[in-house]
């Protein structure tokens, strides 16, 4: 029976295995050996240049600045969706009139993929009709014609808020349900405490949402880092390399300036990034998880 | 129990045996293809040549179109994994000469010379779009032409009936139409290669053609007295007010609709604007037409810029025989070339293609590239691409703020200089 049983694990383990080998580890640690060489991604032959990539990368401007757009959209796509999806939660909770209505509603956008909500956000700041201009104008009397993302002052916070607008209900959803588990009773005696709405949700109930708020931060770090698309498709990186982020600039330096070697180096600091946000990430867990049992 | 996990067993076995079946069979004659005509149009005009080329030779085309900027990306992942199908679609100038000098071609002059097309392609094209270090690699598919193409009711409206020759009337035509009310010139910057036309025609009318070349191939400088020259009198033109603001927001088609609609009266592009603006419905002659960019400078000789499609054969070809078919077939067949350029909007390569089957817009075209003295690949076909990137980002910025031309021609010169 136990072999049997270790036959069913082998075979239902070789294809999910030879998937993750062959498109994720392979590809891995072919990225570290092609960070050492001048390859082009169309010639055969290159050379080996020892860490002239990485170099390269220390005097490279347009990197300081892919770095410094990559750490403004992790920590705005980390706290915006996690604040906003927090605010959201309590106001359903305090069961508002259609709060299930308003639940499904927030929660619509991250059904749709990142290339329909970046085609909706490209509509809504379009600078003759786009919505923003549109309500700016009737609020203000003057139509600002003001063109959202093709200037570089607004291009990345524009970007930031399409995705904070799809993220925000996952994490809404997340916090509804941390909020059924705090005990009704223990709101009760806060109230009869004499403890206003304020102390209440202060002092009780976002420290019993602890462990939500872990899964909310894990899931918006993790998608955080996965946010290519949506810049890809609004901007590009654009306008001039403004919302360039650390994986835009590694492909437009390997796909479009066909300097493959050189993208595998940003792309192996990109990924030592990524693991380091993820130990820190999973060092937390540990404590929280340890506190909370 | 026993029976599960057999059919579990031959499962496992006989998915990637189909997988590998269905993309490993290949009829002996089949020629692997892919290309970035994927517009309705342009896939149904392949179509149909591949199936006249099928019925002429026995070939068979085995097509995997991409779209047109994903194609940029796809062509580079096949060669990474030296698995470039047969015959593929790229544009000539620095982007064949890249994948020339990276031995990812196979030179056809064997196959020019049997097929005689000397006698079929234009001389000034095949000189300039299909000779890379010495051989032959590309065979043109269609060529195209910038220009100034306007909305004919606009500009009878604003009592335009000739059209400027050179700088004075160009700016003249430009004041007239603002102060109409009519914005003069819409430009879609937003994926940045469209703004390349203005800097292209601006060097070429004032510096020439040899010291456009200088700068293409980094033997000239972005921070030279002719560059400034010329981004001067692109601010000239920006600084008056004569573009549709936002540049950078639009796209070449969003630019292309505001000619259509009235809302500006021309915009710079090639022909393929004639195929844009024909599937909309536009009559060529009537409802729009396009004059050339005018003269600036004195005894500078008269450039046109456009870029050329063509075919060309990979390095790792396996059905050599029928790709260089497909390439001769292409080229040399007058139906198909005829069939092509006016789903296209695109200029043929075949002298042999008769005139007459262009539009009345097309015919004008054609004429003026006739008439130039040089023909000159647009920006971006011109130099390598990474420094076309550097320098199409720097059309895109000079969009957004002309005032720092100055600071942006020298961080220009520092990027394209660690590009060369």
């Amino acid at each position: 029976m136990e072999r049997s049983t270790g036959y069913w694990r082998v075979a239902l383990l070789a294809l999910p295995v030879t998937v993750f080998a062959v498109f994720i580890v392979w590809p891995l640690f072919s990225s570290f050996y092609y960070s050492f060489t001048d390859w082009n991604g169309f010639n055969p032959d290159y050379d080996f240049v020892g860490f002239t990539n990485y170099a390269k990368i220390i005097t490279d401007k347009l990197f300081l600045n892919a770095v410094i757009n990559t750490v403004i959209w992790m920590l705005a796509a980390i706290l915006l969706p996690t604040a906003l999806g927090l605010a959201l939660a309590l106001l359903i909770d305090s069961r508002v009139p259609g709060g299930a209505l308003f639940k499904s509603i927030f929660y619509l956008p991250i059904c749709l993929s990142a290339v329909v909500v970046g085609q909706i956000w490209i509509w809504i700041y379009q600078p003759d009709w786009g919505l923003l201009n549109t309500v700016i104008a009737q609020v203000t009397g003057d139509h600002p014609r003001y063109a959202w993302l093709a200037k570089p002052d607004t291009a990345l916070g524009s970007v930031i808020v399409a995705w904070s607008w799809q993220q925000t209900g996952l994490s809404m959803v997340i916090f509804l349900a941390g909020l059924t588990s705090i005990p009704g009773d223990l709101l009760e005696v806060c109230e009869i405490e004499g403890a206003n709405v304020w102390q209440r949700t202060r002092i009780v109930v976002i420290p019993l949402l602890t462990p939500a708020t872990v899964v909310v931060v894990a899931l918006s770090v993790i998608n955080s880092l996965k946010g290519f698309d949506i810049l890809y498709i609004m901007t590009g990186g654009g306008p001039f390399h403004s919302s360039d982020t650390l994986a835009m600039h590694m492909y437009n330096e390997s796909f479009k300036k066909y300097l493959m070697g050189y993208g595998s180096a940003i792309s192996v600091v990109l990924f030592l990034i990524a693991l380091t946000v993820i130990r820190i990430y999973f060092r937390e867990l540990r404590r929280v998880d340890e506190i909370y049992g | 129990m026993r029976l599960i996990r057999c059919d579990l067993y031959a499962a496992t076995l006989a998915v990637p045996a189909a997988l590998a079946l269905s993309g490993g069979a290949m009829a002996e004659g089949d020629v692997t293809i892919s290309h970035y005509f994927t517009g309705e149009l342009g896939k149904a005009a392949i179509d149909e040549i591949a199936g006249s080329f099928a019925d002429s030779t026995g070939y068979m085309m085995k097509d995997s179109p991409v779209g047109h900027e994903d194609f940029k990306t796809d062509i580079l992942v096949r060669a990474a994994g030296q698995s470039l199908p047969d015959v593929f679609s790229y544009w000539a100038g620095a982007r064949v000469q890249f994948v020339v000098d990276s031995n990812s071609l196979t030179p056809i002059d064997d196959m020019w010379t049997r097929e005689g097309l000397d006698d079929v392609v234009a001389k000034s094209l095949a000189d300039s779009a299909t000779m890379y270090n010495g051989h032959r690699y590309l065979v043109p598919a269609g060529y195209h032409y910038a220009g100034m193409f306007y909305n004919s009711e606009v500009m009878a409206n604003a009592g335009v009936t000739e059209f400027p020759g050179d700088w004075d009337g160009f700016l003249a035509l430009c004041e007239k139409l603002k102060g109409m009310g009519i914005a003069p010139i819409a430009l879609g910057s937003k994926n940045r290669w469209p703004a390349q036309f203005w800097f292209d025609y601006l060097i070429l009318r004032t510096a020439g053609p040899e010291y456009r070349a200088a700068l293409m191939d980094g033997s000239a400088s972005y921070e030279d007295p002719e560059v400034k020259n010329a981004m001067a009198m692109w601010k000239q033109l920006v600084d008056a007010g004569y573009f549709v603001p936002n540049a950078n927001a639009d796209t070449w088609t969003d630019a292309s609709d505001r000619v259509a609609r009235g809302e500006a009266a021309m915009t710079l592009m090639g022909t393929w604007i004639t195929g844009y603006w024909n599937g909309l419905g536009l009559v060529p002659g009537d409802d729009y037409d396009f004059f050339e960019f005018p003269q600036i400078a004195e005894g500078v000789p008269n450039a046109v810029v456009g870029p050329v499609d063509g075919w060309v054969i990979s390095g790792n070809v396996e059905n050599q025989a029928g790709a260089e078919a497909w390439l001769a077939y292409f080229v040399k067949d007058t139906d198909a070339q005829a069939k092509w350029a006016s789903v296209q909007g695109a200029l043929s390569g075949n002298v042999n293609v008769d005139p007459s089957a262009y539009t009345s817009v097309m015919q004008k075209a054609a004429a003026a590239v006739a008439a130039a003295d040089a023909f000159a690949f647009n920006y971006d076909l011109a130099t390598p691409p990474p420094v076309a990137e550097v320098g199409l980002s720097m059309f895109a910025q000079f969009m957004d703020d002309p005032s720092q031309v100055d600071q942006i021609l020298m961080d220009t010169q520092t990027g394209a200089a660690a590009a060369f």
